[in-house]
């Protein structure tokens, strides 16, 4: 425990910090990512513009799973629900860009309502199998529903235009993506502050207490998948604009495998769990692709492996972190936290 | 005596399994009424029924002039019945202050966007709600560990939570079921305190379901005893514990083969 640390109004308590140090690192993160681009070449601005998109969807993925404990395997689906309805938007209905991100996020929380109808019945297991199903759905549609979507074929999207702005620049995207993953990262903190972010504790943990208390479970379990599913609309919108042509390959099963391995490694129910979980998988995935290209010698038979490489490395990492550290990264940094500050009286 | 919770015949079945049936009691204003009974009498269930897990079988539970046939769990903290679990039902992650305040939860009304954005009003209602909570957290002498997560709490101090919790809902009526089960000698008489005070200073009715005689006979205002989902007896403590049906339900028949 920090000493000489007195909380002295109720204000204090219910700011997202109470600690100055803790603030001005905040801040400092803030201002190195936001200069970020100017010392990064092409490439690795692209890299950390995806890492941002990535950690958007992924908090929300991480209010539902850890905060809410409804487990979701269907977030493709939403990301997909996203970029598709980006895509339809501003090419086929001329709807302006930015209110385009926004509709999406609404669209992609609409049919997290729909998804969210069965978790007031199912659990675990059986939830898992049903938001796949929802994933599976959507590749299917996708896939089928020519007319809207150009099925295999793919969709191109123009840049973003703002103001007659047009994000085509890595750099670009990047701040677009800073911007909003910044707004994300503020929205989900005061939403875990606030009776929501503890209702959904509530029911985590012990849903007929929560009950009891007087939480609507129908209202919060659906709100959780509504939130949720809207963050990762979001993130499908950007990553439209980013890739500039999505098909379904974009958003496979694998993808909602990867991004519970990424809330698991960074820690449940921690936004910022989330982000160093994004960082993590997707450094580690950059890794692999760059250990196999060396040894690609003849032609690339390494990398022809790469996509099966990838679905074993996840495995080998959730199975990792489970058994060893089950509260992920951020699970860790607490212990090493609280070993140092009670140093030398830990036990 | 007016009465603040009328149960009026109610039965409960399960399958085959008769857990419940035709039990009639009520609880009065500011009164401190036990149910007690050997395992397996129904104790838990007809608490159940009343906060709505169970659907009943058959009666009516009326609540300070309101039928529960038809009120859902969620609403009943709204209405003023707040309860505990035989088991630990806290949030055990969550800090003693944030499961004190989902206790809260009845009493807030900001919405999903104010909430997002933390608008001021949003900050205004958490900053009176922490107050609130800090009123019961001293109330339970648990100022010292309001900012550790409860599953690293003792037994005895989760117990405490969890009853604090029920107390945030502002409840006209308590349910406590087996408060001090598991709790040493020193544990259960604060309790017991903590109950005479939640009567007393709050003005609130406890119903308790309990296996502890000490406290049910120390304590209690009025007794009502289930045996095999029946009730066999109600009275004042010093009634029951002359009661003939009450003694053989516990300990056997006297004298017999």
């Amino acid at each position: 425990m920090r000493s000489g640390h007195f909380i002295e109004s109720y204000d204090k308590l219910v700011n997202l910090t109470d600690n100055p140090v803790k603030m001005a690192w905040s801040w400092i993160l803030v201002l190195v990512l936001a200069l970020a681009p100017l010392v990064l070449d092409s490439f690795w601005t692209s890299i950390c513009a995806t890492v941002l998109i990535t950690a958007i969807g992924i908090i929300g993925l991480n209010l539902l799973v850890g905060t809410t404990g409804q487990i979701s395997l269907g977030h493709s689906g939403f990301l997909a629900v996203g970029a598709y309805a980006t895509a339809i938007l501003t090419m086929d209905y001329q709807v302006p860009g930015i209110i385009a991100i926004l509709l999406s996020g609404f669209i992609a929380a609409f049919f997290g309502l729909i998804v969210g109808i069965p978790s007031l019945r199912l659990k675990g297991l059986y939830l898992a199998i049903t938001t796949m199903a929802f994933a599976i759905i959507i590749n299917h549609v996708i896939l089928n529903a020519e007319d809207i979507t150009r099925g295999s074929e793919g969709f191109i999207i123009d840049p973003l235009q703002v103001f007659g702005f047009s994000f085509e620049s890595d750099a670009s995207i990047y701040y677009l993506s800073l911007i909003i993953l910044v707004l994300t990262v503020l929205g989900a903190l005061n939403l875990m502050r606030s009776h929501i972010g503890r209702a959904w504790v509530g029911i985590r943990d012990h849903d007929i207490a929560a009950k009891v208390m007087g939480i609507n479970l129908t209202t919060y379990k659906l709100l959780a998948f509504m939130v949720s599913a809207f963050f990762a609309g979001i993130a499908g919108s950007i990553l439209a604009f980013q890739l500039q042509y999505i098909n379904v390959d974009n958003f496979s099963l694998l993808l909602g495998i990867e991004a519970l391995s990424m809330i698991i490694v960074g820690g449940l129910g921690s936004i910022s769990g989330s982000i160093v979980g994004v960082i993590f998988i997707i450094f580690l995935n950059e890794l692999v692709r760059i250990t196999t290209g060396i040894f690609a010698d003849d032609g690339g038979t390494m990398s022809l492996y790469i996509h099966e490489m990838k679905g074993l490395l996840y495995g080998v990492v959730i199975v990792l972190f489970l058994r060893f550290e089950p509260d992920g990264i951020m699970g860790k940094w607490r212990d090493i936290k609280n070993y140092w500050s009670n140093w030398p009286f830990h036990h | 005596m007016s009465s603040l919770l009328q149960v009026d015949a109610i039965s409960k079945r399960f399958g085959g399994v008769q857990a419940v049936s035709n039990v009639s009691f009520d609880v009065g204003q500011n009164e401190i009424y036990s149910l007690i009974g050997p395992n397996g009498a129904g104790k838990t269930t007809c608490f159940n029924l009343i906060s709505g897990i169970f659907p009943l079988s058959e009666g009516r539970i009326t609540f300070d002039g309101q039928d529960l046939g038809r009120v859902k769990t969620h609403q009943l903290a709204k209405l003023g019945i707040g309860r505990t679990f035989q088991n630990l039902a806290v949030f055990k992650h969550a800090t003693v202050v944030q499961n004190i305040l989902v206790g809260r939860h009845s009493h807030m009304e900001t919405d999903l966007f104010s909430c997002l954005f933390f608008a001021p009003n949003a900050r205004r209602h958490e900053k009176a709600h922490r107050h609130k909570v800090e009123e019961i957290i001293e109330f339970l002498e648990i100022e010292d560990i309001r900012m550790q997560p409860v599953g690293t709490l003792s037994y005895g101090l989760q117990k405490r939570v969890e009853l604090g919790r029920a107390l945030a809902t502002e409840p006209k009526l308590l349910l406590l079921d087996e408060m001090v089960s598991g709790m040493n000698a020193e544990e259960t008489e604060d309790i017991a305190r903590f109950i005479l005070d939640i009567k007393d200073e709050l003005g609130i009715s406890v119903l308790m379901v309990e296996h502890d005689m000490g406290i049910v006979m120390d304590i209690s205002d009025r007794v009502c005893v289930l045996n095999f989902g029946e009730k066999i007896a109600s009275g004042t403590p010093e009634e029951i514990s002359k009661n003939t049906a009450v003694i053989e339900a516990y300990l056997g028949h006297s004298g017999g083969g």
